[in-house]
């Protein structure tokens, strides 16, 4: 990475040094264009002088003629013949016109390869902060869940609690688990995403199973959350999709639902779906911390996080809504997300192409 | 106050790690009340008093050192102890400076958690039982008069000043060994506790605040003196 960088900076260098050489080159040729041009009316300019000269001394203007071609005599006046001095004009004009071509070709050029190679810098700096940003969160999320798994053993530990305080203080630490194997598939999920190595079915699916089955999983979060959740799903709506994709884009909405109800409080999801020519639409609305309209798109790509660490989606890790557009596009679907500003809920929608529908 | 009956403001914004807080705390017969995130914890802290807050540093919307900053903005000197998944140094610093009293690094020992959590406390009775007289409470040396109640002074040249915690415990402590010699080591474990600061450098930084507040001729001091070697004196009516 760091040998990268060092030969995209010496690049970089290397094209402003040629930017400067290129410029210098146009202001020299010009100059010498208009020295050449300048000599060669002064030479020509010579020539008649020596042809008045001449003809002052009586010599026959046929004779100066024949022996200065390019002078034109009339009424014994000698003077620069009309078109010498026009083919003049013309090539310094066809010179100028040539550098001003070729110099704004190769600085057009130049002018490229910085914005190519300022732009893979940038790039650069950019994945390289999102890593440092990255690693700081995933070891933050981490460690909240890996601290009250600690606390609740050492307290099992400590305390000895009569069974059914044990029993509060297992499921805590199961919860906690689940929380930490979460963010390890995620993690795990989006990088085998990004390298492409899915194993990808298309099938028909009932999408109201597979959102009942998400529901019953958070449920029990949720109502501690005092979050409810309703879906409203006809039994008979098909899409083609993988099923563990269509689990897990289903229960990544619900999540990040879930975490943007965090700071807002009690509040609702609302699942809703339906047929529309040959696809089908489900939309999880929520009444959450909502985002700003510029944000939408944003959204979906990686380590995006629109709220602070340690604000409402404190269980984030900025890969959820990422895995979300990843399986929609591998399912051939697409996914958008929708809020009238912060503080004001958000809806998103996935679009998949429906199983067996006529379309 | 006894410490069993202490009142303990939990604000920590996960569920789990906030109940375990709790449990254990009421386990050690502390009267334990929570907050989930920064504007809870001042809502209740308006109307109401706790010996210790137990403050989250990434909390939701207001983080924890801004929390605890208000708090001291508003004259409120409950001590505050830091839990936080970032344990780097530089963090524990601005902990510090915020104006808490500890720091503890996410995941943390429950034993290590109760023991500061005692610590902090005990160090709090002990100063504010030593200043609870109108004799104690008010400390007169050089022409400065010294409130440790308001954690407030009026100095030689009629200037007002505001203490923080750190500089009215020390004050605290080398006033009651006026003339004795008190070590660094005694003063970080009377005002710190154990292993907070790494070195007792800290200790000198503090005596020098003290020095610039209430000294005539800081680079000449009259009444904090120092010891070499040793630690420092305090002189309440200067030395001749």
């Amino acid at each position: 990475m760091k040998s990268t960088r060092v030969f995209q900076l010496t690049t970089l260098a290397l094209v402003l040094v040629s930017v400067v050489q290129v410029g210098w080159w146009l202001i020299d040729q010009r100059s010498y264009t208009a020295q050449t041009v300048a000599a060669s009316r002064a030479a020509y300019a010579e020539e008649a002088g020596a042809a008045q000269a001449l003809l002052d001394a009586g010599v026959a203007p046929e004779q100066v003629q024949a022996l200065l071609p390019k002078i034109a005599v009339a009424g014994g006046r000698a003077a620069v013949a009309a078109p010498v001095s026009a083919q003049l004009a013309s090539e310094e004009l066809t010179r100028h016109r040539q550098y001003a071509w070729e110099g704004a070709f190769f600085l057009l050029a130049l002018g490229l390869c910085i914005a190519v190679i300022a732009r893979a810098l940038r790039a650069e700096r950019r994945v390289l902060e999102e890593q440092d940003s990255f690693l700081a969160l995933v070891s933050h999320q981490f460690k909240t869940p890996l601290a009250s798994l600690q606390l609740s053993l050492e307290t099992l530990a400590l305390r000895t609690p009569p069974p059914p305080q044990a029993r509060v203080l297992i499921d805590r630490m199961l919860a906690d688990l689940a929380r930490m194997e979460l963010m390890v598939t995620q993690i795990l999920e989006s990088a085998r995403l990004e390298r492409g190595r899915v194993d990808f079915k298309s099938e028909p699916l009932k999408l109201a199973s597979a959102v009942n089955r998400v529901v019953s999983q958070l449920e029990e979060r949720a109502r501690g959350a005092q979050v409810s959740i309703t879906a409203d799903i006809a039994p008979d709506l098909e899409v083609m999709s993988d099923p563990l994709a269509l689990d897990v884009v289903v229960r990544n909405l619900l999540e990040n639902a879930l975490a943007a109800l965090g700071p807002a409080g009690p509040g609702t999801i609302a699942l809703s779906a339906r047929a529309l020519g040959g696809e089908v639409e489900l939309e999880v609305r929520d009444s959450g911390v909502g985002f700003a309209a510029a944000d939408g798109a944003r959204l979906f790509e990686k380590f995006t996080r629109l709220h602070p660490v340690g604000s409402g989606a404190s269980y984030g890790t900025g890969l959820g809504l990422f895995i979300v557009r990843r399986l929609m596009e591998l399912a051939h679907g697409r996914v958008s997300a929708h809020s009238d500003g912060e503080g004001r809920g958000a809806r998103f929608v996935l679009t998949w192409p429906a199983a067996g529908q006529p379309s | 106050m006894s410490a069993a009956a202490a009142q303990v403001l939990v604000v920590e914004d996960d569920p789990h790690l906030a109940a375990g807080v709790r449990e254990n705390l009421r386990a050690e017969g502390y009267e334990v009340h929570a907050a989930a995130d920064g504007e809870q914890a001042l809502g209740w802290l308006r109307g109401n008093r706790c010996a210790l807050i137990v403050l989250d540093v990434m909390l939701p919307g207001m983080d924890g050192f801004a929390v605890c900053r208000a708090l001291r903005e508003q004259g409120d000197t409950t001590p505050v102890l830091f839990l936080t998944a970032r344990g780097d140094p530089a963090d524990r610093v601005r902990g510090l400076e915020a104006g808490g009293d500890d720091y503890l690094a996410k995941p943390f020992h429950l034993q290590e958690f109760l023991l500061r959590v005692r610590a902090i406390l005990r160090r709090w009775d002990w100063y504010r039982s030593v200043s609870a007289t109108p004799a104690t409470a008010v400390l007169t040396f050089g022409g400065n008069e010294v409130d440790f109640r308001a954690f407030r002074a009026r100095t030689f040249n009629g200037e007002a000043q505001e203490l923080t915690e750190k500089e009215a415990m020390i004050l605290k402590v080398l006033a009651e060994h006026g003339g004795e010699i008190v070590s660094r080591e005694d003063l970080l474990e009377r005002v710190w506790g154990y292993d907070v600061f790494p070195s007792t450098r800290t200790v000198d930084n503090f005596i020098l605040r003290l020095r610039k507040r209430f000294e005539r001729d800081p680079a000449n001091p009259r009444h904090f003196l120092t010891v070499w070697g040793v630690g420092y004196r305090f002189l309440k009516d200067g030395e001749a």
